[in-house]
C-alpha cells in the first residue's frame, strides 16, 4: 500500500500543490438481520479504494478512486492536484498545512476475528436473540434482530512524511421488538456496540439483549405520553451522553471556527458552564466503539478535555483547524470511508462524574422527570439550537419515581443549557452510537453519569 | 455507459447462475459527483467523487443473500457473488418470499432526467454560480456581521438492473443542488438560516433567489423568544410540510412497515384517515421529477399511485416482496441506496396536491398561532406520536408575525395531524423528500421555554 500512496502523493506534488494525503482502505462488513424468525437484509460488503486530497494556499481538493494500481493512483493524484490549483484562484484566506509526522504500524489483535466465525454461527446467534425477544411475552408481535461486524485495514500517508497503518474491528448487536396490547403499539431499539472481535458476542450483555429489549418494550405498553411543559429533568447516563454530544460536542468541532458557525466561537478559555462541569472526548479508551489510535489524517489521537471545571479548554481538531487556529492537533479528523474527506469529529464523548448519589438526586427532585435512553437528536451549532428525544422516562413527584412516559423531546440552547446543569451523579456508563455530519456516519460512544438540568422545556402530545 | 453496465450485469448474472443461484439480480451503478464548497464568504475547496459498484442478490429456494463491492472488477464481482451465495445458504427460509420480479409490462420512458448542461458543468462555471449566490446573500446582509457557507453539487449517474427472469433495464440521470447558509451576529445574538434548490435541470437553479431568500430569512430570525405554551394552530411552510409528511407519513404507508406491524396507520386501509382537503399521490412518472424513473430499484415498471383521496387511504407503497406477500399489485416503489443495499420501499415523487392560498394568506387569517418553516423531526412511526422542534418559526398574533421562536416544540399524534389539516396552500415546492405546499393544522400542543 505504501507504494500506491507514494505514487499518488508524488504525482500531486509534481503537479504543483504544497500538501497531499492519501487514505487506502480495505473494509469488510457482514450484516445478518432476522425479523420474526426469518432472514432479512443480510449482506456482505467490501469497500476497497483510496481517497486523495491536495492542498495549496488555502484551497482543498478531494477525489477518490477504486483503481488501486500505480498508474491509477498517479492519475488521481495528478487530477486532484489540478482541481486544487484551479480552486486556488478563488480562495480568500491563505494558510499552510503542517503537523507532526507519525510512522507506525498498529495491528488490532482480537481473540476471535470475525473471519474465523462461520456465517452459520452468526445466523444462530441472531436467531437466538430474535427468539429470546419473541418468547419473552405473548404481546411481542414483531421482532427485529441485527448483528453487524466491520473489519477495517487503513493506510494513511501524507506529504509531510506520515505513514501509518491501522486496523479496527467493531461488532454490533441490536434488538428492536414491537409489542401490542389492544390498539396500543410500542417499539424499542436496544443495541450493544463496543470495540473487539466476535468474543464480544459471548458477553452476557450481548447474549441477553433480546430479553432486555423485550422487557423494556412490554413496560412501555403501560406508559403514557408526557404532558408538555417545563420540568427539572434528570437524565440517565445514556441520555446525558446524547445531550453532551448534541448540545455541546458538535459546537466544539474546530471546523466551526474558520466558518464562524458556532455559538462557542468567543468562548475558548471562558466559562461555558458551572465549575463542577467537565466534558471529555477520549478516543484512547480501551475497547470502546469510538476508540482509535490514529485519525484518518494519520495523527496520533489523545484524550481531549473539552470543558474543565466549567471552562472551554480544548476543541476537536483536524490538521487544518489546528493550523488555522494555531492550536495543537489532537487527532479528531475522521471519515466514514475512503470516499469521504476527513472532518473534525467526536469519539467517546461524556460528562465527567461528580459527587451526587443517584438515589439522592432523584429524591432531591420535587417535580421533575427522569429521562432514559434515546431515540435521536440533532443540533445547529450556528444558532446554538439542539433537540433530542428520550425513548422513555418516569415522572418524578416529590422525590419519587412514578409513572412511565415515552418519546419525550427536549429542545434548548447550547449556551443556556449547560448553565442549568445543577447536579451531577457519581455513576458512569457509555452507550453505542453513530454520529452523522456532512453526510458521513462514524461510530461513537456517548455517556456519563446521571445529571439534572433545571427548568427545561419538554414536549408533550 | 448504460450499455457497458448492462454487459457487466449480464455476465455477473450468468456467473451467479453457474455458481448455484436459482434466481439472481444485480444492480450496477456508476456516478460522478462534483462539489464546490464555500465557507466564510469565499470558496474553500472542491471534490470530485467517482463511484462504481455492484450489488448482487441471490436466491436459493426461499433463502436470500446479498453482497456488494465498490468496484466493477471481475475478481471482486466473483468474490461478491460467492459471499452473496454463502449468505443465502446460511439464511433462514423466508416463507413469504415468492419470486424476484419479472418484466412489469409496458415501460413508459421517463422524461427529462438527464440534462447535458449539468453533466458537462465545468468547475469554473460551477464556481461562478456559487459566487453569484454568495454575492446575492452578501448584498442583502450589508452592514451586518455575517459568515456565509454555501455549496454547489452536481452529479451524473448511471444505473442498471439485470435479473435472470428477463429484466435488463438501464437509465441515466443528472442532478444539481445549490444552497446558501448565512450565519449572522448582532450583539450577543447569533442566528442562521438557509435556502436551497435541487433539480435535474440547471435552468431551474437561481443563485440570486437562493442568496436573497437565505439572507432575508436569517435577518428575520434575530432576537427569538419563547412563548407561553398551549393549544394553538400551526402553519407548516412547504419545507416543514415536506419533512412532516415526506418522512413522517410516507414511512407509515410503506407496506413493509405495515406488514411488520410497525406503522401507526397499520389497519386503516380503505378508511378515512385524513381531512377531506388532503390528497396525496405517489407519482414516479412526472417529467423531470427527482423521484422519476422508468423502473424502480428492482427493474419493475414505475407508476402513479393514489395514496390519500378525499381523506381515504387508497393504497400502500409496495415492492415485489410485499406485493407478493399481500397478493396485490406491485406499485413499483422498490428503492435502494445505490448498489450498496437490498431493495426496501420508498416514495418516488410523493406529492401533496395543492389547494388555495399561501403562507402569507394563512398568517393574515390567523388570530393566534405559530408558523413552522422547518423541523428535523419525525414521529415515532409505531405510535404516530410527533414531538417536533420548530427549527425555524414565528409567533403570530392578529394576522401578523410578532417575533421568531426559540426552544419551541410542537406535540401532536400524526393521526390527529392528518385529520386536523384545515387548509392546503398552492405554494408547492420540491425538496429532497417530497413536493408539497404549505398547510395548516387546527390545533397542536405547543411547549416553549
Amino acid at each position: 500500500m505504501e507504494d500506491l500512496a507514494t505514487a499518488a502523493i508524488e504525482a500531486a506534488l509534481k503537479a504543483g500543490v504544497s500538501f497531499a494525503d492519501v487514505r487506502i482502505e480495505n473494509t469488510s462488513t457482514t450484516i445478518i438481520e432476522i425479523n420474526d424468525g426469518v432472514s432479512k437484509q443480510s449482506m456482505a460488503s467490501r469497500l476497497k479504494g483510496a481517497g486523495i486530497r491536495a492542498f495549496i494556499d488555502g484551497a482543498w481538493a478531494f477525489g477518490q478512486t477504486t483503481d488501486l494500481s500505480s498508474s491509477g493512483m498517479r492519475k488521481i493524484g495528478d487530477s486532484v492536484a489540478k482541481l486544487a490549483l484551479t480552486t486556488k484562484e478563488q480562495v480568500s484566506e491563505k494558510f499552510e498545512i503542517d503537523g507532526p509526522i507519525f510512522e507506525d504500524r498498529f495491528e488490532y489483535n482480537v481473540k476471535k476475528p470475525f473471519s474465523s466465525i462461520s456465517i452459520d454461527d452468526k445466523v444462530s446467534l441472531v436467531k437466538m436473540i430474535d427468539d429470546q425477544a419473541r418468547d419473552f411475552d405473548k404481546r411481542i408481535v414483531s421482532t427485529r434482530s441485527v448483528y453487524g461486524d466491520m473489519y477495517t485495514e487503513l493506510y494513511i500517508a501524507n506529504s509531510l512524511g506520515t505513514k501509518v497503518y491501522a486496523e479496527n474491528s467493531i461488532p454490533r448487536i441490536i434488538s428492536a421488538p414491537t409489542a401490542k396490547d389492544g390498539a396500543n403499539r410500542q417499539r424499542i431499539f436496544k443495541s450493544l456496540g463496543v470495540r473487539g472481535g466476535y468474543e464480544v458476542m459471548d458477553t452476557d450483555a450481548a447474549k441477553n439483549i433480546g430479553h432486555d429489549a423485550a422487557e423494556l418494550v412490554i413496560e412501555l405498553l403501560s406508559s403514557i405520553p408526557a404532558t408538555g411543559g417545563s420540568y427539572d429533568v434528570v437524565m440517565d447516563p445514556i441520555l446525558n451522553g446524547v445531550m453532551t454530544h448534541e448540545a455541546f460536542g458538535h459546537a466544539a468541532e474546530a471546523d466551526n471556527w474558520p466558518s464562524h458557525s458556532t455559538v462557542l466561537e468567543d468562548k475558548v478559555g471562558k466559562e461555558v458552564g458551572p465549575e463542577y462541569l467537565s466534558i471529555t472526548d477520549d478516543p484512547t479508551l480501551d475497547g470502546q466503539r469510538g476508540s482509535y489510535e490514529y485519525d484518518w489524517e494519520g495523527t496520533k489521537t489523545k484524550k481531549r478535555t473539552l470543558v474543565k471545571d466549567g471552562i472551554l479548554t480544548e476543541l476537536l481538531h483536524s490538521l487544518e483547524t489546528a493550523n488555522r487556529l494555531d492550536m495543537d492537533p489532537n487527532g479528531a479528523a475522521r471519515s466514514q470511508s475512503f470516499m469521504d474527506a476527513p472532518l473534525p469529529r467526536m469519539s467517546n464523548t461524556f460528562m465527567e462524574p461528580c459527587d451526587w448519589d443517584v438515589d439522592e438526586l432523584i429524591q432531591d427532585t420535587k417535580n421533575g422527570i427522569l429521562l432514559c435512553s434515546f431515540n435521536y437528536g440533532y443540533t445547529q451549532s450556528a444558532k446554538g439550537q439542539f433537540m433530542f428525544q428520550a425513548s422513555h422516562g418516569y415522572i418524578i413527584e416529590n422525590g419519587e419515581k412514578g409513572r412511565m412516559v415515552r418519546d419525550v423531546s427536549l429542545a434548548g440552547n447550547i449556551l443556556e443549557v449547560l448553565a442549568k446543569v445543577d447536579a451531577i451523579g457519581n455513576d458512569f456508563e457509555l452507550d453505542a452510537g453513530s454520529c452523522g455530519k456532512g453526510g458521513q456516519a462514524v461510530p461513537t460512544m456517548t455517556g456519563g453519569p446521571h445529571a439534572r438540568i433545571l427548568n427545561m422545556p419538554v414536549g408533550g402530545m | 455507459m448504460t450499455k457497458r453496465l448492462l454487459d457487466i450485469g449480464e455476465r455477473a448474472v450468468k456467473l451467479a447462475e453457474k455458481m448455484g443461484a436459482e434466481q439472481v439480480e444485480v444492480y450496477l451503478a456508476k456516478s460522478r459527483a462534483y462539489e464546490i464548497e464555500a465557507e466564510n464568504n469565499a470558496i474553500k475547496g472542491a471534490s470530485e467523487q467517482r463511484d462504481a459498484g455492484i450489488g448482487i442478490r441471490t436466491v436459493i429456494g426461499k433463502k436470500i443473500g446479498f453482497a456488494y463491492v465498490t468496484t466493477l472488477n471481475e475478481d471482486d464481482i466473483t468474490e461478491a457473488i460467492s459471499h452473496s451465495l454463502s449468505l443465502a445458504k446460511a439464511s433462514l427460509e423466508d416463507p413469504d418470499f415468492v419470486t424476484l420480479p419479472s418484466s412489469g409490462g409496458t415501460y413508459h420512458k421517463a422524461k427529462k432526467l438527464f440534462d447535458n448542461k449539468v453533466d458537462t458543468l465545468s468547475s469554473e462555471e460551477a464556481a461562478r454560480l456559487l459566487i453569484r449566490t454568495i454575492d446575492a446573500t452578501k448584498e442583502n446582509l450589508e452592514g451586518m456581521d455575517f459568515a456565509i457557507e454555501a455549496a454547489i453539487s452536481s452529479s451524473s449517474s448511471f444505473n442498471a438492473i439485470v435479473n435472470n427472469l428477463g429484466i435488463a433495464m438501464a437509465e441515466s440521470r443528472t442532478s444539481v443542488s445549490l444552497y446558501a447558509y448565512p450565519v449572522i451576529k448582532e450583539g450577543d445574538d447569533q442566528t442562521a438560516s438557509y435556502e436551497y434548490q435541487i433539480s435535474r435541470d440547471l435552468n431551474d437553479i437561481d443563485p440570486e433567489y437562493i442568496g436573497e431568500t437565505a439572507a432575508t430569512l436569517a435577518i428575520g430570525f434575530l432576537r427569538p423568544k419563547t412563548i407561553e405554551g398551549g393549544t394553538m394552530p400551526v402553519i407548516f411552510e412547504p419545507l416543514g410540510a415536506n419533512s412532516i409528511l415526506g418522512r413522517g407519513f410516507a414511512g407509515a404507508v410503506n407496506a413493509e412497515e405495515v406488514q411488520m406491524g410497525r406503522s401507526y396507520i397499520a389497519d386503516a386501509y380503505g378508511e378515512c384517515i385524513a381531512s377531506e382537503s388532503l390528497e396525496i399521490i405517489d407519482d414516479g412518472t412526472i417529467p423531470g421529477g427527482l423521484g422519476t424513473r422508468t423502473f424502480d430499484a428492482e427493474g419493475y415498471v414505475s407508476q402513479r399511485t393514489p395514496i390519500i383521496e378525499s381523506g381515504v387511504l387508497k393504497n400502500l407503497l409496495h415492492n415485489s416482496y410485499t406485493a407478493n406477500k399481500d397478493d396485490v399489485e406491485n406499485t413499483g416503489n422498490a428503492a435502494r441506496p445505490s448498489y450498496s443495499g437490498l431493495p426496501r420501499i420508498s416514495t418516488s415523487n410523493f406529492i401533496l396536491t395543492p389547494g388555495k392560498g399561501t403562507v402569507d394568506d394563512f398568517i393574515s387569517e390567523m388570530k393566534k398561532g405559530i408558523v413552522c418553516r422547518n423541523t428535523g423531526d419525525r414521529p415515532n412511526m409505531t405510535t404516530g406520536d410527533l414531538s417536533a422542534m420548530v427549527m425555524e418559526g414565528y409567533y403570530i398574533e392578529n394576522g401578523e408575525i410578532k417575533f421568531p421562536l426559540k426552544n419551541t416544540l410542537i406535540g401532536i399524534n400524526m393521526k390527529d395531524l392528518l385529520t386536523g389539516v384545515s387548509q392546503v396552500g398552492s405554494d408547492s415546492r420540491t425538496t429532497f423528500s417530497m413536493i408539497a405546499p404549505s398547510f395548516v393544522i387546527e390545533n397542536a400542543n405547543i411547549t416553549s421555554g
